[in-house]
């Protein structure tokens, strides 16, 4: 027998399109739901990925290839670093320049007279250290050879500020340990190592004179060749300590830096699972609508069956509608996420940064939840009993 | 009012099958008790035959139109269509076969009010896979043939009840099916309305078309060349041949 009801596949989907086309209303706010679940979580993909973006941006910038070598910690004993570790590490061939420096353990004063300012340090310096670190005093000038021993001092910026001193205009002091500096410049912030805005600098040599500390090394600041940071690493302990490498810690500030960004992937997820929630809620909602749907339009089935629809038909019909509605639901969800993203990374400086996958993702969730909430009621409206359709009786 | 009466010129029977016949058919809808909507009903249509199942509401004439139309399938006995057991078919099967051989008015007409006259009736060919383009020129083609070819762009709600009947109509015929099934086709309209309804339909008849119209119009009925009355599940009297020469009915009922 040659009689088959035959459904074009253009046909199924401008079908589709005519249900939801004539319940506008509804179609827009029902495909909401759904969006609101997708924007949500574009947007927190987004602003997570323009931050993370931002992040690298700024990693790149500031260089990953500074290392920081200090005496380790914890125990009883800290074995200081000997006093020749920086020209030490100095001569391996991958390291670019070096700087010691000594933490005095000396807090600040305004002067002479007036109480310490707790948690200001004096730290001494090497001259290297500004080019090592890539800062120059913002205001003023840094340190170098020739002021090696003087009594000068180059404030970080907290520091600074806490001293009251914001340009150098009528030669402002301060007294370290008894002794009058000489304020000489005032450093940026240094965003890698946002310990040192908290010290004063002076000259290593001034330190060990002036005020009779140890000339070992607290600490010494390695900047390596960019390629080269992984093997350069492993020689940084040995090299400083011949004698107790184990006795040595060797770290990378913009590892801190990247940990701390890291830590936001908590919240993230749980954004994450939220707008999972809503979109959950969403499909939730589609199926409720599309079984309202089915009841509604008994009578247009009941024609379709009788125009010769098969249960097939009407089945593919209402589990695209909930698709397209979804998907619908989806796209605008994706240009919502899109937009936050934008205007957030805006706000923040930051390059917006988009990944098309996540786009594309939320739009293919969308269709898959539609689809899912799309075949109960589908099954239900292709299980009607064609007679009773057409009567538009209940049954 | 004076029927006409068209003479039938039924073609030879023993070289084409009957469009329809029914065959010791009844329908039980379970229950307690069980209500038998049909009782054993023989029926037999020629194809080029316009014929009335007139009967009252509960009479089971409904349940009649959706065994005739695979809607629904008897409980016992027999349907065919042009020599087709429907039976043994799957309900698939039975979608085809609508597809192909049946076309459906109904009494409340059954359009889609988001679609113009003229896709309305396009979908009366949408699942016999027909592209849109045909679809489109054939139902031009039966707008026209029901007098609303210059209504083809009207949607349904700027259409009177008598247009939307004839777009109904239109979307019947528009796969040249083997049967017109008319269900209280002028049941929602003023006589004057339904009068030109049955003009229409007088007239597809006239060129070929095989239709049945169920109704409770007895003044219908009578109207038409054959009628059948069902009363209580059974096909009780009426002018029941199948043969021309048939006497106008109007009287008995």
């Amino acid at each position: 027998m040659k009689d088959r009801s035959k459904l074009r596949g253009r046909d199924v989907v401008s079908t589709s399109v005519v249900g939801l086309r004539s319940r506008r209303g509804r179609t827009v706010l029902t495909a909401l739901g759904i969006a609101i679940g997708i924007a949500s979580m574009v947007a927190v993909v987004g602003i997570s990925s323009s931050s993370k973006a931002a992040l690298i941006a700024q990693l790149d910038s500031l260089g990953t290839n500074l290392l920081q070598v200090q005496a380790a910690s914890g125990g009883l004993s800290v074995q200081p670093l000997p006093i020749d570790a920086e020209p030490m590490i100095r001569r391996i061939s991958t390291v670019q320049n070096a700087s010691a420096v000594i933490d005095t353990g000396f807090e600040v004063q305004r002067n002479a007279h007036d109480e310490t300012l707790v948690g200001i340090n004096a730290l001494g310096a090497t001259p290297q250290f500004f080019e090592t670190l890539q800062v120059s005093a913002t205001t003023g000038r840094p340190l170098d050879d020739g002021l090696r021993s003087m009594p000068v001092v180059v404030l970080g910026d907290v520091a600074a500020v806490r001293l009251g001193i914001s340009s150098l205009a009528g030669g402002p002091t301060i007294s370290i340990g008894g002794h009058e500096f000489a304020v000489i410049g005032i450093l940026d912030k240094l965003p890698l190592n946002p310990d040192l805005s908290r010290k004063v600098l002076i000259g290593d040599r001034a330190a060990v004179a002036m005020l009779g500390v140890a000339p070992n090394p607290t600490a010494v600041y390695v900047r390596v060749d960019p390629d080269l940071v992984a093997t350069t690493r492993p020689l940084l302990a040995p090299t400083a300590n011949p004698g107790r490498p184990a006795k040595v810690e060797v770290s990378r500030p913009s590892d801190l830096l990247e940990a701390r960004a890291e830590v936001d992937q908590n919240l993230q997820n749980l954004l994450l699972a939220l707008g999972g929630v809503a979109l959950l809620v969403g499909g939730v909602g589609i199926a409720n609508v599309m079984v309202i749907s089915v009841l509604e339009r008994r009578g247009e089935i009941g024609l379709r069956r009788a125009l010769g629809a098969t249960r097939g038909h009407i089945r593919s019909q209402f589990v695209l509608e909930a698709a397209l509605l979804s998907g619908l639901g989806g796209m605008l969800g994706v240009l919502i996420g899109s937009g936050i993203t934008i205007v957030y990374a805006n706000r923040q400086d930051w390059v917006v940064d988009l990944p098309p996958g996540a786009l594309l993702a939320g739009v293919g969730a969308a269709l898959v939840i539609g689809m899912l909430a799309g075949f109960y009621p589908a099954a239900k409206a292709a299980r009607l009993d064609p007679a009773l359709a057409v009567s538009g009786g209940l049954g | 009012m004076t029927p006409t009466v068209a003479t039938q010129t039924a073609p030879s029977q023993t070289s084409r099958p009957p469009v329809l016949e029914l065959d010791g058919v009844y329908r039980t809808y379970p229950g307690s008790p069980p209500v038998e909507a049909l009782a054993g009903v023989d029926l037999r249509v020629e194809a080029g035959e316009m014929l009335a199942v007139v009967g009252p509401s509960g009479s089971g004439k409904s349940t009649l139109l959706n065994i005739m139309g695979t809607l629904d399938r008897p409980t016992q006995g027999r349907l065919l269509i042009e020599g087709t057991d429907t039976s043994k078919l799957s309900d698939r099967r039975l979608s085809g076969l609508r597809s192909a051989r049946l076309g459906f008015v109904f009494q409340s007409f059954h359009l889609i009010e988001t679609l113009s006259a003229l896709d309305n009736v396009a979908t009366g060919l949408l699942y016999r896979g027909v592209p849109g383009r045909t679809r489109r020129a054939m139902a031009q083609t039966a707008l026209e043939k029901v007098g609303l070819g210059d209504r083809v762009n009207a949607r349904p709600t700027k259409l009177s009840g008598g247009q939307r009947q004839r777009v109904a109509i239109a979307r019947a015929i528009v796969a040249e099916p083997s049967l017109i099934l008319a269900d209280e086709p002028t049941g929602n309209l003023d006589t004057a309305t339904g009068d030109g309804i049955v003009e229409l339909l007088t007239l597809l008849n006239a060129d070929g078309s095989t239709i049945v119209v169920i109704t409770h119009d007895g003044d219908l009925a009578a109207q038409l060349p054959r009628y059948v009355e069902v009363r209580d599940g059974r096909v009780l009297s009426g002018n029941n041949t199948t043969t021309d020469g048939a006497t106008p009915p109007g009287s008995d009922r």
